[in-house]
């Protein structure tokens, strides 16, 4: 059956006519096929791909936004050379790998915790998974705000610790966001209070798929509750896991909005995230040249871990697959 | 284990018995004991910015904070709802600086709506094409995850010069007019448009993927056309998800903050942006209104949220419990 007699039976437009035609041309097979294909990828070409290629010229460039684009003259890797070299960018990315670490590794913990608590409740358990995916949700720009106020000098954190600390004369209004230290785990926190929730729900799911069938078999064949999880629902768990942590740390290296709206990047530079850093340097300090060649090698660092993200999805949910049937 | 156990033990295992009630019911009530905490946890920070939006301008700070707002007022919703403050005159104080809401909800609504809408379009079409011609290859369903992991801040330094730079330039130089996204609705939807696409896509799968191609095969045997299959049949059958897929896309939009912060300055304000503006210690901190503007910002996020909530649940499972 060809495509025209196809449209032909059911056409609205009387045959013939060129909307009709159009009609047709539309839904035969080979531009069918390939015309939403085409329509996205020339979205992705013209707002990221040309968008690319041009940071990618201009980062060989001398050049800052004060000046005339027109002017700016070729400088080779010079920009490179400074990025590389630049200490401010090396502590920014270190921070932020270790923002991530200790974020993700805390949202895991809980998250799983959460997960299996949940999963074990009858009583309650709908209203629960709702309240504890709330702060999914909640607009990031927002949980920020919400954390200076919990941390200012006058708020209920230092409310709450205030009989703990006063019998040792110290004042209980302390300023959590002025203190390095207390400034990164104040974005931490802030981060785990929010995403915590996912690990949560891809824990959940993880739970809700577990075959009963072998849980209940082990439990016959005699095996205690700590060998049923160890042995049992944690290898089972695993393509979950995997997940969870691909996921949540592609996502939490990109930390911006909470170092924003909490700390600004201070006291100092003690909380800046790679993206602040470079946010900073481009839109406070105009160094548009430098920003390009930063967002590049940033971009190849990221790649990496991209591949090695996906490579570990994909390798883990054809073990799935492998393992139901 | 017998079937029948001899009448000795009978005393010994009803003890066991109640000693593993007990122990169960212990290990139930600590269960709930922590998940309630953690409800608490997360409601707390929630509940004090709804408290502080309703506090008058003393009670915003003060040593002991008040948990309940002692003289409960809607002077911050008066505030940031008033039709042009600025017509007022200069404030008289910092807590009155006119700041009004109305202008970042319509770009905020208008944005995030028209590209949720294109993008779910666009997104639609190509899963279908992907779930059912294998367009793109095999690997196209993870290559397209990509661009969502790529940072935003790598996309919004090139977006900037690209917005502000080269497309005025290469507009005059070809059309003879000056043409800048810098700072347009367009501009800003454009590039939700291309960093939603990757989710579109994803969760459109994993609905198109369970219609049964039976199903459209009939139809086409009975002589439908390809776009009367794909109008009568497929669609109706993944409208749901599509609904699905346009809120929670709404929802990420409605939550970006770096890319709007990046590319557009005086003119468009999305909602984030402008609850950011206030944020600066220099200006006065006016802890009330911005109150008021996140709870404006989340509240209805968040009835949306909890109304997709089972079908968020499948479709962040990500193949967990595909079978």
């Amino acid at each position: 059956m060809s495509e025209a007699q196809a449209t032909g039976t059911v056409g609205v437009a009387p045959l013939g006519s060129p909307w009709h035609r159009l009609g047709a041309w539309l839904a035969s097979e080979r531009v069918f096929r390939l015309l939403p294909f085409i329509a996205v990828e020339a979205i992705f070409v013209l707002v990221i791909i040309i968008p690319f290629l041009l940071t990618v010229y201009i980062s060989f460039l001398k050049w800052r936004a004060n000046r005339p684009f027109e002017q700016a003259v070729l400088s080779g890797f010079e920009n490179y050379v400074q990025v590389l070299t630049e200490p401010g960018f090396w502590t920014a990315l270190g921070r932020t790998f270790y923002f991530a670490a200790c974020a993700v590794t805390l949202e895991l913990v809980i998250g799983f915790v959460l997960a299996m608590l949940v999963s074990r409740t009858v009583r309650g358990k709908g209203l629960y998974i709702t309240i504890l995916l709330v702060p999914m949700m909640i607009v990031p720009v927002v949980v920020g705000y919400n954390f200076t106020m919990l941390y200012i000098d006058s708020g209920p954190i230092n409310q709450l610790i205030a009989p703990f600390v006063a019998p040792f004369g110290i004042d209980p209004r302390i300023r959590w966001l002025s203190h390095p230290v207390a400034a990164q785990w104040a974005v931490i926190l802030a981060d785990v209070w929010q995403w915590t929730s996912l690990t949560f729900l891809i824990f959940l799911s993880g739970f809700a798929a577990l075959p009963k069938q072998l849980v209940n078999a082990a439990r016959v064949m005699g095996a205690s509750a700590w060998q049923i999880f160890w042995r049992v629902e944690l290898p089972l768990l695993k393509p979950a896991i995997v997940i969870a942590v691909v996921i949540r740390s592609m996502e939490a290296l990109k930390i911006f909005d909470p170092v924003v709206l909490l700390t600004a990047g201070g006291p100092g530079t003690s909380s800046q995230s790679i993206a602040f850093y470079l946010w900073e340097q481009v839109w406070v300090f105009n160094k548009f040249s430098f920003g390009a060649a930063a967002s590049i090698i940033l971009l190849f660092i990221f790649a990496t871990l991209i591949f090695l993200g996906i490579y570990l999805l994909v390798r883990s949910s054809t073990a799935v697959a492998r393992g139901v049937r | 284990m017998s079937a029948v156990p001899a009448p000795a033990r009978a005393p010994a295992e009803a003890a066991a018995g109640a000693r593993n009630v007990r122990r169960r019911r212990l290990r139930t009530a600590l269960r709930h004991a922590i998940l309630i905490g953690w409800s608490l946890v997360i409601l707390f920070p929630i509940y004090w910015m709804i408290a502080t939006s309703f506090k008058d301008s003393g009670e915003w700070v003060t040593w002991p904070p008040h948990w309940i707002p002692h003289q409960p007022t809607l002077k911050n919703y008066q505030q940031i709802f008033a039709p042009d403050t600025m017509k007022a005159g200069v404030a008289r104080e910092a807590t009155e600086q006119p700041f009004n809401v109305w202008g970042p909800l319509a770009d905020s609504l208008l944005i995030c709506t028209v590209s949720a809408l294109v993008a779910l379009l666009l997104g639609t079409f190509l899963a279908y094409s992907i779930s059912r011609f294998n367009v793109g290859g095999r690997h196209f369903r993870h290559a397209i995850l990509m661009i969502r992991m790529v940072p935003p801040i790598v996309l919004a330094i090139p977006l900037l010069m690209y917005y502000a730079i080269m497309i005025p330039l290469a507009t005059e130089t070809v059309l003879g007019a000056r043409i800048v996204l810098f700072d347009t609705r367009l501009g800003v939807s454009a590039i939700y448009i291309a960093t939603t696409l990757p989710f579109v896509i994803w969760m459109m799968l994993t609905f198109i993927d369970e219609v049964p191609y039976t199903l459209e095969h009939a139809a086409r045997m009975m002589g439908a056309g390809r776009t009367y299959t794909l109008r009568r049949v497929v669609l109706p059958l993944v409208a749901s998800g599509m609904v699905v897929t346009f809120l929670f896309v709404f929802i990420l939009n409605w939550a970006e903050f770096l890319l709007a912060l990046t590319l557009t300055h005086p003119d468009v304000v999305t909602l984030p942006v402008l609850l950011n503006k206030f944020q600066s210690a220099s200006e006065g901190r006016l802890f009330g209104p911005q109150a008021a503007i996140g709870t404006i910002i989340t509240i209805p996020v968040v009835v949306v949220g909890i109304l997709i909530q089972k079908h968020l649940i499948k479709g962040f499972s990500f193949g967990t419990i595909r079978k």
